[in-house]
């Protein structure tokens, strides 16, 4: 078999960025936005009529405009320019357009990794909760429209989990775990039992990378800073912000040495003779990732600090993988890269269950109990977890056996994808 | 951890004194006023002016006591003395701007004009309203003298813009 040697391709698209690379990887080897942009319908049709326009012209005569697409960074900077609509195929992690999707996946495949999909297993990622009906579908897409090898579709979660025992603190490898995973739009925890999601524990957050950027902004607008661009508060986030372990006392050190906490960013921009601007940057370094402990600083619908989150989903998951849960508490995605974020979750987390049980104790008439560890694992692969986790399960040996191949497939058709064995 | 309380909460002794249901706390003081010397150093106004920025970012607040509806106070005023402030004023100019604020007449609790009626009980008796608005006004002078004194710590010249920042934000959604 001609996929025998070859590495399996690991694809997480998720809904803002995707990212692919090859199963044994230390990092994916390509990372855009899941966008889009194709020939818009209007301009297709009128190039149709109008034979002016030569370049469209030519396709629209051929009936290649399925064609005549761009994915990633490319298709957001065709979506300036006219004629090309962008879109963006995944929404709330989800496919939710199957036409674009099938076509970009074609452009990752074809364009970006440049591999025969027929000599390469894949490997694929999915939400929690995803219905089996989307799996078939992928199936489909995957068997046959692009003849590739072998299919596994594992979940989000549980990948991440699998990333997580690259950290030192992590001593036997166990399915079983919180994820918390905070992208750009969403935040999810979700609770994982031996490599089953535990469906109704999961809990959102409408509270992500998005709001903390934007929360950024706010404050440089009402500094009147003189860049307040969307970029550079996006910037700033990434290169400023850290978790403080109590807000009041942070601001006092910031009184105390300005030199060290305020800090400056400088400005770049494409254009080389603009000169450089300078932008100040104060409070914002910790107040925005606050918004994660303390959400009334920033909403004012959605209140619950993310630590009571977490209690509350292992709170509602069986009791008797709670304690686990409470010890193998896993971050994943950027928004959860910020310093100390680790620490300070640990810290409200285990004031919150101590305060549990001592009541409890307290109900119980002197009964002692056994304690509940509480630890938050933050890893040095956190970015991109679910593909690096992805890439771990993908480079064993047993993968091949986990997999369907396309000679199952042909047999029992797309429902077999169905059911996948969980990687033990 | 929502908004943070006063911590003179607990120090409500005999010796405090409470008008309507406004504590009046001890403070350190150059100006005049009714207020009696605190033993320790740390006092109300030191700590409304450390947890302002904190809690100028919370809208909902629970008032646990006497003391948290003065630290409330304190908040508005210096969201206040804030919004009069802008990046060209120099120190000089806005000692005398905000000490007229703070000598401005002003609402007390119960007067029509003032904005948290629903949480502050009025004076009980004109003694008392007027023992409430001596130590109001010392009050104010007193914070809008150590707010300066903090945001021009960098320069005499030219406001500190991080503080200058916090005009927009409203405390409870309230002010003065």
């Amino acid at each position: 078999m001609a996929s025998m040697g070859t590495p399996a391709v690991v694809m997480d698209n998720g809904t803002g960025l995707t990212k692919l690379g090859f199963a044994g990887n230390d990092s994916p080897s390509f990372v855009f936005p899941t966008a889009i942009s194709t020939l818009s319908a209007s301009s297709s049709k009128s190039s149709g009529n109008n034979a002016k326009s030569t370049g469209s012209f030519l396709s629209s005569k051929r009936g290649l405009e399925d064609l005549d697409f761009f994915i990633g960074n490319e298709a957001l900077a065709a979506a300036n320019g006219p004629n090309y609509n962008l879109s963006y195929p995944i929404r709330h992690g989800q496919i939710e357009n199957w036409d674009h999707m099938e076509r970009f996946w074609e452009s990752s495949i074809f364009k970006y990794l440049r591999c025969e999909p027929e000599d390469h297993y894949f490997l694929l990622t999915e939400p929690p909760l995803n219905p089996p009906e989307n799996r078939e579908s992928v199936a489909e897409i995957m068997f046959e429209s692009f003849n590739c090898a072998g299919l596994y579709i594992a979940v989000q979660a549980v990948l991440a989990l699998a990333a997580s025992w690259t950290s030192s603190k992590v001593s036997d490898r166990s399915l079983t775990g919180t994820v918390i995973d905070s992208g750009d739009g969403v935040t999810h925890v979700i609770p994982v039992a031996e490599g089953y999601v535990i469906g109704g524990a999961i809990k959102n957050i409408p509270l992500a990378g998005r709001d903390i950027t934007l929360f950024i902004q706010s404050f440089l607008r009402d500094r009147g800073e003189l860049d307040t661009s969307l970029q550079t508060a996006e910037k700033i986030k990434q290169q400023f912000c850290y978790v403080c372990p109590d807000i009041v006392k942070e601001f006092n050190k910031f009184d105390q040495y300005p030199q060290e906490k305020f800090a400056q960013y400088m400005v770049e921009y494409a254009d080389k003779n603009r000169s450089k601007t300078v932008v100040d940057v104060g409070y914002e370094r910790f107040l925005a990732p606050e918004i994660f402990f303390n959400p009334e600083i920033c909403s004012s619908d959605f209140l619950t600090p993310l630590p009571t989150v977490v209690d509350q989903v292992i709170q509602a998951s069986p009791i008797d993988v709670r304690k686990k849960l409470y010890k193998n508490i896993v971050l994943s995605g950027g928004s959860t890269m910020f310093k100390d974020f680790d620490r300070r979750l640990q810290r409200d987390l285990k004031t919150l269950v101590k305060e549990r049980i001592e009541l409890s104790e307290r109900l119980s008439g002197g009964v002692k109990s056994s304690g509940v560890d509480v630890q938050v694992i933050s890893h040095s692969r956190q970015r991109n977890a679910v593909w690096f986790g992805g890439s771990l399960l993908a480079q064993t040996s047993e993968f091949k056996s986990y997999s369907y191949t396309k000679q199952q497939y042909d047999e029992e058709g797309p429902n077999l994808v169905r059911n996948f064995s969980l990687f033990k | 951890m929502p908004a943070l309380h006063s911590t003179f909460l607990s120090e409500q002794g005999a010796d405090t004194r409470v008008i309507g249901n406004l504590a009046v706390l001890p403070i350190h003081s150059k100006y005049r006023g009714p207020s009696y010397p605190p033993q320790q150093d740390y006092d109300i106004i030191e700590e409304t002016l450390d947890l302002f920025r904190a809690n100028s970012f919370f809208k909902n607040f629970e008032i646990k006591g006497a003391a948290d509806r003065l630290l409330i106070y304190g908040i508005l005023f210096t969201s206040d003395c804030l919004s009069k402030l802008n990046k060209s004023i120099t120190y000089k100019e806005a000692v005398r701007t905000l000490n007229n604020l703070a000598l401005d007449s002003f609402a007390l609790p119960g007067d029509i004009g003032f904005p948290l009626n629903s949480l502050y009980q009025s004076p009980a008796n004109k003694n008392e309203a007027e023992l409430l608005r001596s130590y109001l006004q010392q009050f104010r002078q007193e914070l809008a003298d150590r707010l300066l004194k903090r945001v021009y710590s960098d320069s005499e010249v030219v406001p500190s813009k991080h503080w200058l920042a916090f005009t927009r934000r409203r405390f409870m959604n309230k002010s003065l």
